[in-house]
């Protein structure tokens, strides 16, 4: 980070509405409020909503789960943080300790990182 | 000896005869058996003089052998020493070997070693300042896989500073500041907890553990991260639980460790909460550790749309003079992604200190950051198509008399997928004292490198 005290800051900068700030708090509490518990529990709702009649005939008619494959489950976990790595960028050995890496500071799913690791090292042509 | 004993009886028995006989020889010897007894005494002197000649060699091989029969009594000595070293040396062997051997769950040579990791270069200017490249960092990451159970991972940053008198003026030359980041051990225990030992990242929110230059969108960090530690020496248990057949998942965290100190042993003042030192290379600064975890939950809905919220939290003392003195803290985290090109990610953090002279201190902040991918307008333009444009909200509120809001908008172009190049304008209002020393605005560049 930059070192914002070695640029010779001089010029303190002025204050605002005391009212402001809490509306603006405020509203933050309300967006945080939305995406921690409302938005799941929509999601949720619209993916586990056995009370309805159509929703149980719709469960019948349901189409058997299929294995995410390991490239679905690549671009799921590694893309919410970092542009993807290229398969071809490092070797099966490599790539295995790379997974063991993420496996810990992502807290991946082990079962899950076995098959991106296998895809990964399939795909990496070494 | 038998050879000797005989001519000698020859001998005697010849001078016996000579001297028996001589009388009547004289008497009746004629020349035929005075010739006759001549050449007999001449053999037997011939005979004699052979016996001599075979006893001297028979002496000669004597001696012969007896040189041999040394040497290989000499041999056989050295045999013996060395098969008497080779048998105390087993004995010493066997009682080296552990009884009960430390299990190896690696049946062949299996260990890797990789450096990973990033670099950054970075300009800013703030305003009413002079611009400067603020930062050159070279941020390594060690892996050394010994099997699939056991990967160590230790992370440093490494930069130059300007060396500075004791009033921060400049005084000449410059240093190399390396810094350990992080140094733990992993042990997959099974599918779903690994064990970490060490100084670790600590999951305090999502931040600190995602942090590296070419990751976050935005050269700087959020403003409230100031409240947190960013690591600590201690155990962890951690690990994922998937939720049904898909990606969803419950993750975990699970942690001791020394805990934040102060730096002050004659008071527990506001001002001397020390929160990344204690770190191992003395006795805890005070006498309880503290203790935290995070609690996560990860819902995708398809490639590129999730969900991820998580609730994570720390107590314990940072000064037990006269008394007991907690810092706690607690974090919200989300994360959204809608779409590969879209998402919005965020952390509330509160903070509890007691102290001694300001009572419970309460510094708390949020940051919210959004970025959006221009890719996603299906445009044909390839320098379009590698730009994102990002924003950020900071708030920040230390409970003593300090307030500051920072306001960031900012893009990053990607070179490609692991070097990128960042920029962003800050603007900062800080409402009663400004102790960190903000500028109204600062705009700041900066190169990422991965790899």
């Amino acid at each position: 980070m930059l070192n914002l005290m070695s640029l010779n800051i001089n010029t303190p900068p002025t204050s605002a509405p005391v009212s402001r700030r809490f509306a603006l708090v405020g509203g933050l509490a309300v967006a945080i409020i939305i995406i921690f518990f409302v938005l799941p529990g929509l999601l949720l709702a619209s993916d586990t909503n056995t009370n309805a009649p159509a929703a149980t005939a719709r469960a019948s008619e349901k189409k058997p789960v299929r294995q995410l494959s390991g490239a679905e489950l690549y671009a799921i976990h590694c893309n919410r943080c970092h542009q993807e790595r290229y398969p071809e960028e490092f070797n099966q050995d490599r790539w295995k300790s790379l997974i063991f890496h993420m496996q810990v500071r992502a807290n991946l799913p082990a079962e899950q990182a076995r098959i991106v690791l296998k895809y990964l090292q399939d795909q990496s042509g070494n | 000896m038998k050879i000797h004993s005989t001519v000698l009886g020859l001998v005697a028995a010849g001078c016996s005869l000579g001297l028996t006989l001589v009388p009547s020889a004289q008497a009746t010897v004629s020349d035929d058996d005075f010739n006759a007894l001549k050449d007999l005494v001449t053999k037997q002197g011939q005979k004699l003089d052979q016996l001599e000649k075979v006893h001297t060699q028979d002496q000669q091989a004597h001696e012969q052998d007896q040189q041999k029969i040394s040497q290989l009594q000499q041999q056989l000595s050295q045999t013996q020493t060395l098969a008497t070293n080779a048998v105390a040396k087993a004995e010493a062997a066997s009682q080296i070997q552990p009884i009960y051997p430390a299990p190896n769950p690696a049946p062949r040579a299996t260990h890797d070693f990789l450096v990973t990791g990033d670099a950054e270069v970075q300009y800013g200017k703030a305003a009413g300042g002079n611009g400067t490249f603020g930062l050159a960092d070279f941020a390594p990451i060690f892996l050394f896989r010994a099997n699939d159970n056991v990967l160590f991972e230790a992370g440093f940053d490494v930069t130059l500073e300007n060396n500075v008198d004791g009033n921060g003026n400049p005084s000449g030359g410059s240093s190399t500041a390396v810094d350990l980041s992080f140094a733990q051990l992993d042990y997959f225990l099974n599918d779903y907890v690994t064990v970490v030992a060490g100084d670790m990242l600590l999951p305090l929110g999502t931040y600190s553990e995602r942090a590296a230059g070419w990751l976050n969108k935005i050269p700087d960090d959020p403003l409230v991260r100031d409240y947190l530690p960013g690591s600590g020496i201690g155990a962890q248990l951690r690990g994922a639980i998937p939720i049904g057949s898909g990606a969803q998942l419950m993750t975990y965290s699970v942690y001791g460790v020394n805990g934040p100190s102060s730096t002050s042993l004659t008071n527990a003042n506001a001002g001397n909460l020390d929160l990344e030192g204690n770190v191992g290379d003395t006795q805890n600064w005070h006498s309880n550790p503290s203790g935290g975890g995070r609690i996560g939950w990860f819902y995708p809905w398809g490639l590129h749309y999730d969900v991820e919220l998580g609730v994570s939290g720390q107590t314990g003392q940072w000064s037990d003079y006269s008394g007991s003195y907690l810092w706690s803290a607690a974090v919200l985290d989300a994360a959204i992604h809608l779409s590969p090109y879209f998402e919005v990610k965020g952390e509330y953090v509160n903070t509890w200190q007691q102290t001694d002279n300001a009572g419970t201190l309460n510094p708390n902040g949020v940051w919210v950051q959004a970025g959006y991918k221009l890719a996603g307008l299906k445009k044909d333009f390839p320098v379009i198509n590698n730009l994102e444009l990002v924003g950020r909200y900071d708030y920040q509120n230390d409970n003593q008399g300090s307030i500051a809001d920072r306001y960031t908008s900012g893009f990053v172009y990607y070179f490609s997928n692991t070097l990128l190049f960042e920029g962003d304008y800050e603007w900062y209002l800080v409402h009663g004292q400004n102790p960190n020393g903000y500028p109204p605005s600062l705009f700041v560049l900066q190169l990422s490198f991965g790899f």
